[in-house]
């Protein structure tokens, strides 16, 4: 029986049955599917995902094959490379950090919850996935990420302009570095000058990710923050002992008025895991921000073990997720950080183009 | 849901007629459009509103009429910007702030 020739437009209509579970469009009209080679019965080409951290990565690979497999008579082999390019949200142009994609703002109700920590590992973690990566310490009253990433290096001035310091495969950047031997409260119109060079007069060159790590609460530098830049969005870290995520609600709200998206939520220092039995415990009765997500409306993105080899390894400078990547812990935090890369990926496409047409 | 009771305020089109008016297309299909004088008079700055007593210290009737909008842009994703004849330039517009004072006959 004589067979008719295997198309490209055969094999593309075949990938039109596998959709995105986030944009909930077919990957043929989301532009995914490049490098098209059809040699025999053999048909090979990239799905080009929007995130290196997809966490569906797999299931979309094995879905494009089979779906090519059963669809189009005489296929005897497909070969589906995964690929990834990370998609900018279609904002301003003003303000722009020329060469960064998206920003990714971490904030908490109060002090001391895991913020940084929690930063410095998504960071280091969406660096680990392939992912082009900065990590800026917005935290005027206490810069910490330094010391988690273990960089003694201070960055160097080049035409006046900052270049950031390597460390890890982020390029770190903190408001510490510009305080020098000012007293640790600042004024604000000193605070607000120092945000803007760390974002604007930073050479960040090409990222796909800028993280950057609030102070806890609100303030001047939040509102500095979205008034500098155009914010993909914005994630919360709480732990079970805000009381009821009172306090992290002020910071919410105040993201939500100023327009930036809510990512989602993280509950940190959730559970306790023996380091001996390896058993659960739930110290405080965790599980209160999942709830608060859900009656907000907002993605919860994971739960964080308190463990103590975070805080050994936040000491020792190197993220849990880079040093014990096959712990549990960084198994968390990789996972919480790929969910996050979702909802970073479901913004860029979501979010409307904000230009003025002059007339 | 949260983001429900400022989803109205979210721009899908804005549009600058040169000196006169900015118009804004919201996400739920409300039209609005601000004529420079209005927008002047109802600008949210420290310098317009006292921000003790929150008292209107520049209004409408203090603006000459033929004052223009020289310049609009976006400030992050949540405000405007302008810029007017007078020299002022210090109010930033929140979509929240457009859409309440919205002149139009339906909200007004
Ligand atoms: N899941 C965890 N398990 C164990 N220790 C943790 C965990 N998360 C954070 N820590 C430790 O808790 C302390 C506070 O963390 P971190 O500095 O990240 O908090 P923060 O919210 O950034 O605080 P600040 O408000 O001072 O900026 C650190 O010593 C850190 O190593
Ligand atoms: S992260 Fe989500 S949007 Fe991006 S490719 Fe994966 S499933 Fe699609
Ligand atoms: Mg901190
Ligand atoms: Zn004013
Ligand atoms: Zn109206």
């Amino acid at each position: 029986m004589s067979e008719a020739a295997i198309t490209e437009s055969k094999v593309l209509d075949a990938l039109r049955s596998v959709m995105d579970p986030d944009l909930r469009r077919d990957i043929v009209s989301l532009n995914f599917i490049r490098n098209m080679k059809i040699e025999g019965g053999t048909v090979s080409f990239d799905v080009n995902l929007t995130t290196p951290a997809c966490p569906v990565k797999d299931r979309l690979r094995e879905q494009s094959r089979q779906a090519v497999l059963d669809r189009v008579p005489g296929v005897k082999d497909v070969r589906v490379n995964m690929t990834a390019e990370v998609r900018r949200p279609p904002a301003p142009e003003t303000g722009r950090i020329r060469g960064v994609k998206n920003i990714i703002a971490v904030g908490s109700g109060k002090g001391g919850v895991g913020k940084s920590t929690v930063a410095a590992n998504i960071a280091a973690s969406l660096a680990r996935s392939g992912a082009k990566v900065g990590l800026l310490d917005a935290d005027i009253y206490g810069p910490s990420i330094p010391i988690m990433m273990r960089s003694k290096d201070e960055p160097e001035i080049k035409d006046q302009v900052i270049q950031p310091v390597n460390a890890h495969g982020v390029k770190l950047m903190s408001m510490g570095y510009l305080s020098g031997e000012m007293p640790l409260i600042w004024r604000g119109p000193m605070a607000h000058k120092a945000l803007q060079q760390s974002l604007l007069g930073v050479n960040w060159g090409e990222l796909d990710y800028l993280v950057v790590d609030l102070p806890p609460g609100t303030g001047d530098v939040h509102l500095t923050l979205v008034q500098t830049v155009p914010v993909t969005g914005a994630v919360i870290v709480s732990t079970p002992q805000d009381v009821g995520l009172q306090i992290s609600m002020k910071t919410l709200r105040m993201f939500q008025q100023t327009k930036v998206p809510l990512l989602g939520i993280i509950e940190n220092m959730s559970y306790y895991v023996c380091p001996h039995c390896g058993g659960r415990d739930e110290i405080f009765g965790h599980g209160g921000a999942a709830l608060a997500a859900e009656s907000l409306g907002v993605p919860f993105l994971g739960e964080i073990p308190l463990d103590p080899a975070i805080r050994k390894h936040s000491d020792a400078g190197m993220p849990v997720v880079l040093a014990e990547p096959e712990s549990a812990s960084a198994r968390a935090l990789a996972e919480l950080t790929g969910k996050l890369a979702q909802q970073v990926s479901i913004q860029a496409f979501r979010s409307v183009p904000l230009t003025i047409v002059e007339e | 849901m949260l983001t429900a009771p400022e989803e109205r305020a979210t721009p899908a089109e804005i549009r600058k007629k040169s000196g006169e008016s900015i118009t804004i297309r919201w996400v739920d299909g409300h039209t609005s459009t601000f004529a420079a004088r209005y927008l002047r008079g109802r600008c949210p700055c420290a310098q317009c509103v006292s921000e003790t007593s929150g008292e209107r210290l520049v209004s409408e009737e203090h603006i000459r009429p033929d004052i223009a909008l020289e310049a609009a842009r976006t400030v992050g994703n949540y405000a405007l910007h302008f810029s007017f004849s007078d020299g002022h330039t210090t109010g930033i517009y929140s979509f929240d702030y457009l859409r309440r004072i919205c002149p139009c006959e339906e909200c007004a």
